[in-house]
């Protein structure tokens, strides 16, 4: 291979190591006012009305599963692959159904995340402890008043932090204080208070520090050896304020200010003979944002969105055999955002809604070469939707159209697109509580600043990359004698086309991005939930299991020809329990994964060995005075299973962590 | 609600069942070329993987080499014969005398291999102040080997230390070496740069080990390639954002005037020289092998492939030398192993080797007869000796080098070193005619049907340095070698060429770099020159005496010039580092021991062997002819 491909290639891939997480915040209305009929528990982590298959993770779910960062607790969910490189820093992306983590879309308090330049969202950046509930829907959602840039998506993550609930008291203090292996320290402080008779005033930071140089075993053939990961250390810092007003019975503003900073060596690929991790990542993100909901009348209501956001992105090798001696990259992301949608309720049954989002998006970069682009995009949303008591059906058409500037350079094409999603849910059995569900989405995603622009490797002529789902299921969710359960079942066939993928070029030298591919997945997700909700001890359960058939359907000539999908494994599984006592709470948790290929090839070069982690915890409420203490001790991949997510990347052993947290 | 249910169950497990399964690709039967025993093929796998992997395909059993590794069956011999990987982005490999050398771009490692074996004798690290050297391509001269590495240096490698022993500055990234008239051109790209990359070619002095030049050409100059008096450079300008391409020119650098003669617009990205033509792929032109004509730049064919076979992506191009057969590398989508394929002079495809690794991008051709054994664990004891009673060097470059010569040594010191570095696969060297070592077998060698031990050297084509064998058996039992030796035969005694009992005593030269003076008992005198290559003390340090003399067998001189080369000739048989290293080369037959009167010895077995070298030999450029011992097996023991 040349060097010019092998550098820009370098490059595209630690680009795409270290896309920005960008947060975003606002409260979650999924209160569903369209359907009084219906009330919706909050601790049920499935949807039994919803259209497509939904998961919840609640705060006892992130409990007993340990969540440190928002990626952990997706690890649950069936139908989600997490790509994980390890430790605090490796980055963590989402998968859903065969997709591929671009057509997932991360939400943060409802507003979108977006990051134009690699299009991937690293959900490692979200702690645990910033998200009341992490939500997952796998296709049209049921939401009328969901903004059109996130309606127009195969997938979306939403990161909910919650108002909160301060009942009679005036205000809630906390302090948490994290301590576990490889020295990390995490502590956090959060208050919230009332200011006035409708205002809430919610403050929260939160400071993380780790070394992260866990062992790992570096496996050469037939010998191998006992190494430490270096260059894995992280620092973070956030600060986010929120205020949430009630203007008036039936308006709400919540307004978020948000800052995040972090500094961290690169985790390195495991290298024979050359361990030398150096590189440095530095990312700075604040941004504010504002939503508006009111109910004009009994039949119409408003949500407005507001956000301005700036990324900071800096990338330093400090050795690099080039005139300068270094690679240093910084780049600097900014968005404006506005977004506003009417929901009008024609009938009891049938409501209407449309909804536009413009936003103005532009990245600059310090080389001499950045194209420098700036895309403005209008999403447009117009949908329908009739819900009876048993009944509930959704169709929806969302539009987008980009208009794209470059100061070097040409820019790419506009582009406009219609993409359609529809749903249906039908409560069979009121008695068994039995919902049959099915939904269709067809949906894309744009091409990334990197794609398009990236050196000599980004083409401007890319067409957006194209994702349709199908999908069919069955939930029941009931309750009986103090314990609620649910199971649910989606089978789905997936398509994208048009992959935009790195491929050489008309001649072998210059590599450059293409639409490609064609991935066909058959799924199945299923799972079964058991709370107890009564009495003084309450053991939970939730077990899934996920199959995932991705098929290369690229040329049926070319030699991966429906060979399974990188890093998908066939069959995976994940289980969680736990127990609530009046003296302790214990969990257990387990997660599975089968074989699954690092690379489009499947053979036996390529082959990644199953593996699976089992972590438990311990944890108990004390009340000391007007206090509540929490104290947890959790022991994270148990038996000190070694493998690697992604290949070369090492994922940690064992490790414990306790945890501290004063509520008053 | 159960009639719905059983509307949908069948639904889902139909989806589920109608999954077509992957198809893996297939193998074809292979032929062979031009004598050669096979080919290894490097791939440099995907960059981070650590997937690099040496496969080979054999002329005699018509395949690739084959095993089972912990992940399925594989083709990389190297793990299957070192028990581990090759590294990251092995980059380039030449066959060089019996042994392979691989550079290992991200691993920053060189790695020397037995060409017969596939054995890894050394891996060397290149780095400077911490960081990675990233060697990038390798070309030999005279017993080193030169590598360019990324980091804007030259290093050379002793072949017989196997170590680098000095390292140069060049331009920026240099990208490609090659050397002719003793000189050696490296293309300094400055491809790190990609807004201003360099542009010269820097020429180095073999002798001096210096840069005496830097040719200006086209920025980014990358392949180079010499043939006689030229050397070719493919220069690939800078890129182009309008046509989202590279530019890209050949130039020729005439070798006597060191300056840019002509320059082709040929957009070549690699090509491989027979004859005066190279064929060659470029950009813009897929998977298309054309054939230009080096003196005009005219394209002879444009189109080399006659019957339609289609090449996905072009990685490497090579043409057996003698035969034209053309081999190519298709690398097909980088992912998925790629294929070898074979094609005849006139653009015919002959066979197709598939899934030979992930991006194959160096073909190397093969006379040794090979043999791979599977890795058994480490610290393997190589060969059957374990006693070294004496070694005796007569003077010479290697001499205090292999083994190495530390302050306080003695000569049984040196024994030892010399048994570990057998055991070891290192390399020990005789140093000039008569000198010797002597060792003991670990169990009797019993005299069987045909060879009954082997004994490895250095010996390459053109580089012969024989030594005479002989051999003894412990008749007392006392386990010392004071019992009586036996001659063995080779061709050159056996027609009589050889002088029985030839007696030479060397000086001990008065100044640690001067010349060892040396004195035949047929009154020749001549001297062991001594060399810029090599600079420490040529007369065995631990010997105490101002003069050594030595009485052996002396063999004709294979010394002959040719062509600007000196050739030394390799003798019929019955020598050590005499051949390349194989079981036919390298195995003595018990039965070729004879008696002083040169009649058979009739052996049952023997316990002790003593080489010893057999030829006087000098020249300016590659120094005196010093007999190299690397290993000794007893080919009849139970292991075997």
């Amino acid at each position: 291979m040349s060097f010019d491909v092998k550098y820009c290639l370098i490059a595209i891939c630690t680009l795409r190591f270290h896309p920005e997480a960008q947060g975003q915040v606002l409260s979650d209305t999924m209160r569903t006012k369209d359907i009084p009929q219906v009330t919706i528990t909050s601790d049920r982590t499935t949807n039994p009305n919803s259209v497509s298959a939904s998961k919840k993770a609640d705060s006892r779910l992130m409990q007993a599963t340990g969540t440190l960062q928002v990626s952990d607790v997706l690890k649950y969910f069936s139908g989600a692959t997490v790509k994980d490189y390890g430790g605090v820093g490796g980055l963590k992306t989402v998968s859903v159904r065969g997709l591929g983590a671009s057509h997932t879309a991360v939400a943060y308090d409802g507003i979108i995340i977006t990051d134009n330049q690699t299009g991937q969202i690293d959900l490692g950046k979200f702690s645990g402890s910033q998200a009341e509930s992490v939500r997952m829907v796998s296709g049209p959602d049921n939401d009328m008043l969901q903004p059109a840039a996130l309606a127009a998506q195969a997938a979306v993550i939403s990161v909910n932090t919650g108002r909160p609930n301060l009942e009679d008291a005036k205000s809630k203090i906390s302090a948490q204080l994290k301590y576990g292996s490889f020295n990390t320290l995490s502590a956090q402080a959060g208050s919230a208070f009332k200011a006035g008779q409708s205002n809430t005033v919610s403050l929260q930071g939160e400071w993380l520090k780790t070394k992260g140089n866990y062992p790992y075993t570096q496996s050469n053939g037939a010998s191998s050896s006992q190494m430490r990961r270096e260059n894995s250390d992280v620092q973070r810092l956030r600060i986010e304020g929120a205020l949430f007003s009630d203007l008036s019975h039936n308006t709400t503003l919540t307004t978020r200010a948000y800052w995040f900073q972090s500094e961290q060596g690169l985790p390195a690929n495991i290298l024979y003979n050359e361990n030398a991790a150096r590189e440095r990542l530095w990312n700075r993100n604040g941004f504010v944002q504002s939503t508006l909901t009111t109910d004009v009348s009994q039949r119409l209501s408003l949500r407005f969105n507001a956000k301005y956001g700036i990324t900071y992105t800096r990338y330093l090798d400090p050795k690099v055999s080039n005139t300068q001696g270094r690679t240093d990259n910084r780049y600097t992301e900014q968005e404006g955002y506005l977004s506003g949608v009417a929901l009008y309720r024609i009938t009891d049954c049938l409501s209407a809604s449309a909804g536009v989002d413009g936003r103005l998006s532009g990245l600059d970069g310090n080389g001499a070469d950045q194209a420098q682009p700036t895309r403005y995009t209008v999403n447009s949303t117009a949908a329908l939707k009739y819900a009876s008591e048993r009944f509930t059906a959704t169709g929806r058409l969302n539009h987008v159209i980009t208009k794209e500037k470059t100061k070097l350079r040409q820019a790419a094409e506009s582009y406009n697109h219609l993409s359609p999603t529809a749903g249906l849910n039908w409560l069979a059995w009121p008695a068994a509580g039995l919902h049959l569900r099915a939904s269709f989405s067809n949906t894309f995603r744009l091409p990334t600043f990197n794609d398009l622009y990236f050196e000599q490797i980004g083409r401007r002529d890319l067409r957006p990359e194209r994702a349709s789902v199908t999908s069919a299921g069955i939930v029941i969710e009931n309750e009986a004698s103090g314990i609620s359960y649910s199971v649910y079942a989606d089978a789905y066939n997936s398509n994208v086309k048009d992959r935009i993928m790195a491929v050489p070029g008309k001649n072998t030298a210059v590599w450059m991005m293409k639409n490609i591919g064609r991935i066909t997945t058959h799924g199945l997700e299923t799972g079964l939930e058991i709370r107890s909700q009564e009495g003084t001890v309450r053991p939970a359960m939730l077990v899934s299991y996920t199959y995932q058939r991705s098929m290369d359907k690229s040329d049926s000539n070319g030699t991966t020809w429906n060979h399974q999908l990188p890093y998908t494994p066939r069959h995976s599984a994940s289980a969680v329990t736990w127990i609530e006592t009046p003296y302790v709470n214990a969990s257990c948790n387990l997660l599975y994964s089968g074989e699954y290929f690092c690379n489009g090839y499947n053979g036996p070069e390529y082959r990644m060995p199953s593996y699976c982690e089992v972590g438990c915890s311990l944890w108990r409420d004390f009340a000391v005075k007007s206090f509540e203490l929490t104290l947890k001790a959790e022991c994270i991949n148990l038996t000190d299973s070694r493998y690697e997510l992604v290949r070369n990347y090492p994922m940690p052993g064992r490790q414990l962590r306790f945890t501290a947290t004063l509520e008053l | 609600m159960k009639r719905t249910l059983n509307k949908i169950l069948p639904l889902l497990l139909i989806t589920l069942a109608c999954d077509p399964e992957p198809v893996l690709l297939e193998q074809s039967q292979v032929i062979a070329d031009a004598g050669h025993s096979g080919v290894y093929v490097l791939s440099e796998g995907l960059f981070n993987q650590n997937n690099s992997t040496l496969s080979w395909i054999d002329f005699t059993t018509g395949k690739a080499d084959s095993w089972t590794s912990a992940t399925g069956y594989s083709f990389d011999v190297f793990e299957k014969v070192n028990g581990r990987r090759i590294g990251d982005t092995a980059n380039d490999m030449i066959l060089y005398g019996s042994r392979l050398y691989i550079v290992v771009s991200e691993s920053s490692t060189i790695e020397i291999l037995d060409a017969s074996t596939c054995t890894s004798r050394k891996q060397i690290t290149l780095s400077s102040n911490g960081r990675a050297s990233q060697p990038r391509y390798l070309t030999a001269h005279n017993g080193f080997v030169y590598v360019c590495c990324f980091d804007g240096t030259v290093t050379r490698i002793d072949t017989l230390t196997m170590t680098a022993d000095a390292t140069i500055s060049v331009g920026r990234n240099p990208d490609g070496i090659c050397c002719t008239n003793g000189k050696l051109y490296v293309s300094n790209s400055g491809g790190l740069d990609t807004q201003n990359p360099d542009n010269t070619v820097s020429v180095i002095d073999i002798n001096t080990f210096t840069e005496v030049k830097r040719i200006t050409v086209r920025s980014n100059p990358g392949a180079i390639y010499a043939d006689g008096n030229s050397v070719y450079v493919v220069s690939r300008g800078i890129f182009d954002y309008g046509t989202m391409n590279y530019d890209s020119r050949l130039h020729r650098i005439d070798t006597q005037t060191d300056e840019v003669v002509a320059t082709y617009d040929i957009p070549i990205l690699k090509m491989d020289i027979a004859d005066g033509k190279a064929w060659f792929y470029g950009y813009g032109a897929g998977g298309t092998i054309q054939v230009l004509d080096l003196a005009t730049g005219r394209i002879l064919d444009s189109d080399f492939i006659t019957d339609g076979t289609r090449i996905e992506c072009p990685y490497t191009i090579k043409v057996e030398p003698t035969t034209h057969k053309v081999y190519v590398c298709d690398a097909l989508d980088y992912v998925t192993p790629g294929s070898l394929l074979c094609f005849s002079p006139d653009g015919h495809l002959l066979y197709r080797v598939q899934g030979i690794g992930i991006n194959p991008n160096t073909v190397g051709f093969c006379d040794e007869n090979v043999n791979f054994s599977t890795y058994q664990g480490p610290s393997e004891i190589i060969g059957d000796i374990d006693r070294v009673f004496e070694y005796m060097p007569a003077p010479g470059q290697f001499v205090n080098l292999l083994p190495k010569y530390e302050e306080g040594d003695n000569a049984e010191s040196m024994a030892s070193k010399c048994l570990i570095a057998l055991q070891s696969g290192y390399t020990i060297t005789l140093g000039g005619f008569g000198g010797y070592i002597t060792a003991g077998f670990n169990t009797t060698v019993v005299n069987g049907q045909g060879p009954d031990f082997r004994i490895d050297g250095n010996a390459h084509s053109g580089s012969a340095e024989p030594g005479v064998v002989w051999v003894s058996a412990d008749v007392n039992g006392n386990g010392l070698p004071d019992d009586q030796w036996y001659e063995i035969w080779g061709s050159e005694q056996k027609e009589g060429r050889a002088t029985p009992g030839y007696s030479i005593t060397y000086g001990k030269p008065a100044a640690d770099d001067g010349d060892s003076e040396w004195t035949g008992s047929d009154s020749r005198t001549g001297s062991i020159l001594h060399n810029s290559f090599h600079s420490q003390p040529y007369y065995p340090q631990w010997y105490q005496g101002n003069s050594v003399s030595f009485t052996a067998t002396l063999l004709p001189d294979n010394v002959s010039y040719q062509d600007g080369q000196y050739i030394m000739s390799a003798f019929g048989f019955g020598y050590v580092d005499n051949m390349p290293n194989s079981l036919e080369n390298s195995s003595f037959d018990i039965d070729w021991a004879v008696k002083s009167d040169g009649t058979p010895a009739n052996l049952s077995g023997i316990d002790f062997i003593k080489i010893q070298n057999g030829v006087i030999g000098c020249n300016t450029i590659t120094g005196e002819l010093s007999t190299e011992v690397t290993a000794i097996y007893n080919l009849n023991s139970k292991s075997q």
